[in-house]
């Protein structure tokens, strides 16, 4: 069972590397570190706890809200995808990208106490 | 049969109240008079005030010293030139003896001239009583005509009491009959207060001075006014309520008022009232009623009597038609002769003998009081189990029992005795037979009520176990005293009738007594801020930050590896722009969280969000050409 498992996690890696285009192993960096910045902040939540909990609160969602907006990047310039955004060039996937974020910053910050 | 009965004595009863009439609650009492009086006998400066004191102490009845002085202040102080200077004058040297004005033709003419509808009505009620006080001829159907005239264009209550006070100047042949129903149109002006009062919303001054109008020109015209009874004593009750007057103009209307109510020829209010204390006993058997008119003058003429007294308690009619006897200008009546009951009595009196009077059904409450004495004081101690006493010791008032009595639990502390009328032999039942216990060592008090059975016999029966919670369980000598009290006793007893040991099982150890700590300063209250709350030690906020700061190493570690670079960077001027713009954005994203609101910062992101917008679309425009040209 293991071995299976294993074997297809290998597999996938080795496509994930030989396949995919470097424009979106960047941006798939770029959702790496936002998921583990997200999951320390609840691991720190969940060990000391939630004392300035709109703090955490804020923080949490600033990443979650990232990773979403990352994601959605990356669907929207995969060459693979190009027939779904016939009208969305790249760069308007990145000028939405940037706009979002503003938003998502301001209500961010506006959280954060 | 008997609810008819109810029904008629309901129909009657409400009959009753119908008829008792309303009694003047206010008059001037005599040390009111003297105030009056006290107050317009100050020193005058001018002529109104000249007026004012002279004219009203007249009225009042007293004397004005030094009509010489007064004379010659009037002559000095005369302008004949000026209407009102000249109905000062007059008016005030009718008041005393001896007194001439000298009057001209001119002044005779100003007067005259005065008296006409262009006027105003206080001119011409001056001009009228001028006239009238020097004796010069007047026109009275001119006047008339005036008045009238200015009644349809003023239309104020003084202007129409001045009217009605002209009118009474004038001579008897005159058509008056136009002015004298104004007195009925004023008297529906009157606010009626609560039924009591009966006044001008203008004030005292007016009230006062319609009265004193109403009744001068009905006396003149020798008309009954339109003042029903209850209204004229509604009147007196609203003049005579104020017994300080602020001018010589508000005093002066009060005196004209109070001389108008007590010599007119149609209503004369009558005031009854007690000489001293309404109540009698064996030492004071009459009842001294005081009959005055509202200035405190004696009516001697009249004829008193009481029409009937009943009893409160038992609604038994004990006088019926008994006449008061005049002495020394009080109305007295031997109450105590019909041998009353101690207790209230209401007493209906009448005052007869003048048909003017006005009020003269009084409603009064007497008492009568008497003296109690106790006798047949038995005390006894009785066993619980036995109803028969041990031994009844025998106590007579006022001499303290020689020996003490001792009672334990298992014992009753019994007392009995009768409160009789001393003068007629009656049994009594006082309101307040109190029992007081107090421990001759703590000084610690126990009240308890004596009550009177069937007979009248008063028993009091204190059960040693079953009160021993009132005691605090303390046992010793107590002092026994016997309080009787009531409103008709002359004599309330307070008497120390023996001592009592009292004995209690499971006895604590006599604790001092505590006065009950209820005002003693309590304990201080300090505030107690709000804690903050428990933070982590800054070892693990340090550590957990820099942990959350390591993914991001990471991540440029990984973009390194991956090959991410900026070679394609133009240094065209919308790229330049966006990248300054957008890290303007991030900036104030920073300041926002430190310093601004989100007002200022929407303010500010409007501004530099078009540039960067501006800036960046051109340079993703740019970047798309590139990316098609390259493709």
């Amino acid at each position: 069972m293991s071995n299976s498992v294993i074997s297809v996690i290998s597999r996938f890696l080795e496509e994930y590397t030989t396949t995919t285009p470097n424009k979106l192993k960047v941006v798939d960096a770029y959702l790496l570190y936002i998921l583990l910045t997200g999951a320390l902040q609840f691991l720190y939540c969940l060990l000391v706890g939630t004392f300035p909990f709109n703090s955490f609160l804020s923080g949490f969602i600033s990443c979650v809200g990232a990773f979403i907006l990352g994601v959605c990047l990356r669907i929207q310039i995969n060459p693979q995808n190009k027939a779904d955004f016939l009208s969305i060039s790249p760069e308007r996937a990145f000028a939405d990208f940037l706009f979002a974020h503003t938003v998502l910053h301001l209500v961010v910050m506006n959280f954060i106490g | 049969m008997d609810r008819s009965r109810l029904f008629g004595l309901f129909l009657l009863s409400l009959a009753l109240s119908g008829a008792q009439a309303l009694t003047p609650a206010h008059y001037l009492s005599l040390s009111d008079v003297a105030r009056l009086q006290n107050l317009l006998s100050q020193q005058f400066t001018d002529l109104d005030s000249a007026y004012y004191s002279v004219v009203g102490l007249t009225k009042l009845g007293a004397s004005v010293p030094d009509h010489e002085g007064v004379c010659q202040f009037l002559k000095s102080q005369l302008d004949p030139t000026s209407v009102d200077s000249l109905f000062f004058a007059a008016e005030t040297s009718q008041a005393i003896s001896g007194c001439e004005i000298p009057v001209s033709n001119e002044t005779r003419d100003l007067l005259l001239a005065a008296v006409s509808e262009d006027s105003t009505m206080t001119q011409i009620h001056r001009a009228v009583s001028a006239l009238s006080s020097l004796g010069l001829p007047l026109a009275s159907k001119e006047v008339v005509g005036a008045l009238t005239g200015r009644i349809n264009k003023e239309d104020n209550v003084m202007a129409i009491t001045s009217a009605l006070q002209t009118a009474a100047r004038l001579s008897q042949q005159t058509e008056l009959g136009g002015i004298l129903e104004e007195i009925e149109d004023l008297t529906a002006r009157l606010d009626d207060l609560g039924g009591i009062y009966l006044q001008f919303e203008e004030g005292l001054e007016a009230t006062a001075m319609f009265v004193t109008a109403a009744y001068s020109l009905s006396d003149h015209v020798d008309m009954e006014p339109p003042l029903k009874e209850d209204q004229v004593i509604q009147l007196v009750n609203s003049i005579f309520s104020k017994k300080s007057w602020d001018s010589l103009a508000e005093a002066f209307s009060v005196a004209s008022a109070a001389a108008a109510l007590s010599s007119n020829r149609f209503h004369v209010p009558v005031i009854v009232s007690a000489q001293g204390p309404a109540s009698v006993s064996h030492s004071q058997p009459t009842l001294q009623l005081l009959v005055t008119d509202v200035m405190s003058q004696s009516l001697a003429s009249a004829n008193v009597l009481v029409e009937s007294a009943y009893a409160v308690a038992s609604k038994s009619i004990i006088l019926s038609q008994a006449p008061f006897t005049l002495n020394d200008g009080v109305f007295e009546l031997n109450f105590m002769s019909n041998q009353p009951a101690s207790g209230y009595y209401q007493f209906t009196v009448a005052v007869t003998g003048d048909s003017r009077l006005v009020g003269n059904h009084v409603e009064l409450k007497v008492k009568v009081s008497t003296e109690v004495s106790v006798t047949n004081m038995d005390l006894s101690v009785v066993d619980k189990d036995q109803s028969i006493g041990t031994k009844t010791t025998r106590v007579d008032y006022p001499t303290k029992g020689k020996s003490s009595f001792i009672a334990d639990s298992h014992q009753n502390f019994a007392m009995s005795f009768q409160l009789m009328d001393v003068n007629t032999g009656v049994e009594l039942t006082p309101h307040q037979t109190f029992v007081r216990l107090q421990n001759q060592k703590t000084g610690q008090e126990v009240v308890f009520v004596a009550e009177p059975d069937s007979k009248n016999l008063y028993k009091f029966e204190l059960d040693i176990a079953e009160r021993k919670s009132e005691f605090d369980s303390m046992s010793g000598t107590y002092s026994l005293h016997l309080i009787v009290g009531d409103a008709t006793l002359e004599n309330p007893i307070l008497w120390n009738v023996a001592d009592v040991v009292l004995k209690f099982v499971d006895e604590e150890a006599p604790l001092a007594i505590q006065p009950k700590t209820l005002y003693v300063p309590k304990p201080v209250i300090q505030h107690l801020f709000r804690e903050p709350e428990k933070k982590p030690p800054t070892v693990v906020s340090n550590t957990f930050t820099a942990l959350i700061l390591s993914p991001l190493l990471l991540l440029l570690l990984l973009w390194l590896k991956l090959g991410a670079n900026i070679s394609n960077f133009s240094f065209t001027p919308s790229t330049v722009l966006f990248h300054v713009g957008h890290a303007g954005i991030l900036g104030l994203m920073y300041v926002y969280w430190t310093h601004l609101n989100m007002f200022q910062t929407l303010k500010y992101l409007a501004i530099i969000g078009s540039i960067t917008f501006l800036a960046g679309n051109r340079m993703l425009a740019q970047k798309a050409v590139k990316r098609i040209e390259n493709k």
